[in-house]
């Protein structure tokens, strides 16, 4: 038998994997950035004056972070089809919405305990100076709210990161795919998904840093 | 098609039974996993550098990476090293090592929440160090990580829906299945995700009762 590592040409190989990384990288930043907007807005509503608002944000939020990731994606994969027949969309995009409604849900929450952070009386203060609902949130909670969310915020951008290798499932092509298609070529799993392995903590890796390294300048 | 919930509703027992295996999964890899995790968060603070290293190692190379990538590692590459493990036992595994990489740094961060000076006073008061771990250290402690215990512990459930992925019969998989035999779905999917959202609410509810009255003073 050869050694498992050393079967793994790549030479071959490494191009298909890093394009599926690309594609990965790409995933979690298109959703990331979507997550975050869905998220603030949600975060916002879940402290909404408007007793309705709260419940509908919170419906979506606590909905979405008691169901799997997979889940999501599953629906989505088999569902639009069926509600546009003829829309020709790539599993990427559909990837893409998958991991976006995913990712607010987990943002809102974020924001929503980041704004329940900042003191009540401050909101008291804007009120006194005659700052209406819009004008506390823009001049007196986002701001100080955004930068608590940022450590938690990369803590659930490398659960992201993770959770983008179930869109290999609906056969979007990122890294996770990538190593199955070579495994069915090259026959050698164990030294194909070191790599993929390898190539997730790349990516990963430095967030937790980031993160570590961000709270400590905080504190 | 039109929304029939009635038409899928025969269906709920095979849905439920699967759910007892994603249940019966989660908790047998989030138990043994905690107490693996106990060991790792041990090998961290432990006097040998290279023991230390080793799990730091662990924790981080189990935090930065996929478990589905972990899970085709251990289904799809320990046969190449004569290691075979049916889907079951392939999932419990990389639940488990995933699990306790999680919560090691748990209980790293609710030990290190116990103040200091109780440590000290017990010393003062002439309690040996397992008397102090025992008495001082470990109620809050507990009483400190259960939060976050709680939310390792949804997560690592809905995180079993990728055994799925390696032919493991848990919910996900029969939601899957039955969504082909019968092609209903938004009715199969609303129901499983449903189940799933219960699942987790109960494990909320009750670690939050348990807050509430066992861990009082």
């Amino acid at each position: 038998m050869v050694t498992p590592l050393l079967s793994f040409d790549f030479g071959q190989f490494m191009p298909p994997l890093l394009r599926g990384a690309g594609v990965t990288v790409g995933l979690v930043l298109a959703s990331g950035i979507a997550g975050t907007i869905i998220g603030v807005v949600f975060g916002i509503g879940r402290s909404a004056p408007l007793a309705p608002v709260r419940w509908l944000a919170s419906i979506y939020t606590n909905f979405i972070r008691g169901i799997p990731i997979l889940i999501i994606l599953l629906f989505l994969y088999y569902e639009i089809p069926l509600l546009f027949p003829y829309a020709t969309f790539s599993q990427t995009i559909t990837a893409m919405i998958g991991l976006s409604v995913y990712a607010g849900a987990y943002m809102a929450e974020i924001f929503r305990g980041s704004i329940q952070a900042i003191p009540r009386g401050q909101l008291e203060a804007g009120e006194a100076l005659g700052l209406n609902y819009l004008q506390k949130m823009r001049y007196v909670v986002l701001p100080q709210a955004l930068k608590i969310a940022v450590p938690p915020g990369i803590g659930f951008l490398i659960a992201l990161v993770k959770a983008s290798s179930l869109v290999s499932v609906i056969a979007a092509t990122d890294l996770t795919r990538a190593g199955r298609i070579i495994t069915s070529q090259n026959h050698a799993p164990l030294a194909t998904f070191l790599v993929v392995a390898a190539l997730y903590f790349v990516i990963s890796y430095p967030l937790s840093l980031l993160g570590r390294w961000y709270e400590r300048r905080l504190a | 098609m039109t929304i029939d919930f009635g038409a899928v509703l025969p269906y709920l027992p095979v849905m439920l039974k699967a759910l007892g295996i994603s249940i019966e999964v989660t908790v047998l890899s989030f138990f043994i996993g905690s107490v693996l995790g106990i060991f790792v968060y041990l090998g961290r603070r432990s006097g040998l550098a290279p023991l230390r290293w080793l799990a730091h190692g662990f924790i981080e190379v189990f935090r930065n990476t996929p478990l589905l990538v972990q899970l085709y590692l251990i289904y799809f590459g320990l046969p190449e090293v004569g290691i075979n493990l049916n889907p079951f036992w392939s999932t419990l595994a990389g639940m488990t090592l995933n699990n306790a990489a999680y919560t090691a740094e748990i209980f790293r961060a609710g030990i290190e929440s116990v103040p200091n000076g109780l440590v000290e006073a017990a010393g003062a008061l002439g309690m040996r160090f397992s008397q102090t771990f025992r008495f001082i250290v470990l109620k809050p402690a507990i009483r400190n990580v259960l939060p976050a215990l709680t939310n390792q512990f949804i997560v690592l459930f809905l995180f079993s829906s990728v055994g799925s992925v390696i032919s493991l019969n848990e919910l996900t998989s029969a939601l899957a299945d039955l969504n082909q035999r019968t092609l209903r779905t938004l009715e199969i999917f609303t129901i499983g995700g449903i189940l799933y959202y219960l699942t987790s609410a109960v494990i909320a509810g009750s670690s939050r009762l348990a807050e509430r009255y066992l861990f009082r003073w």
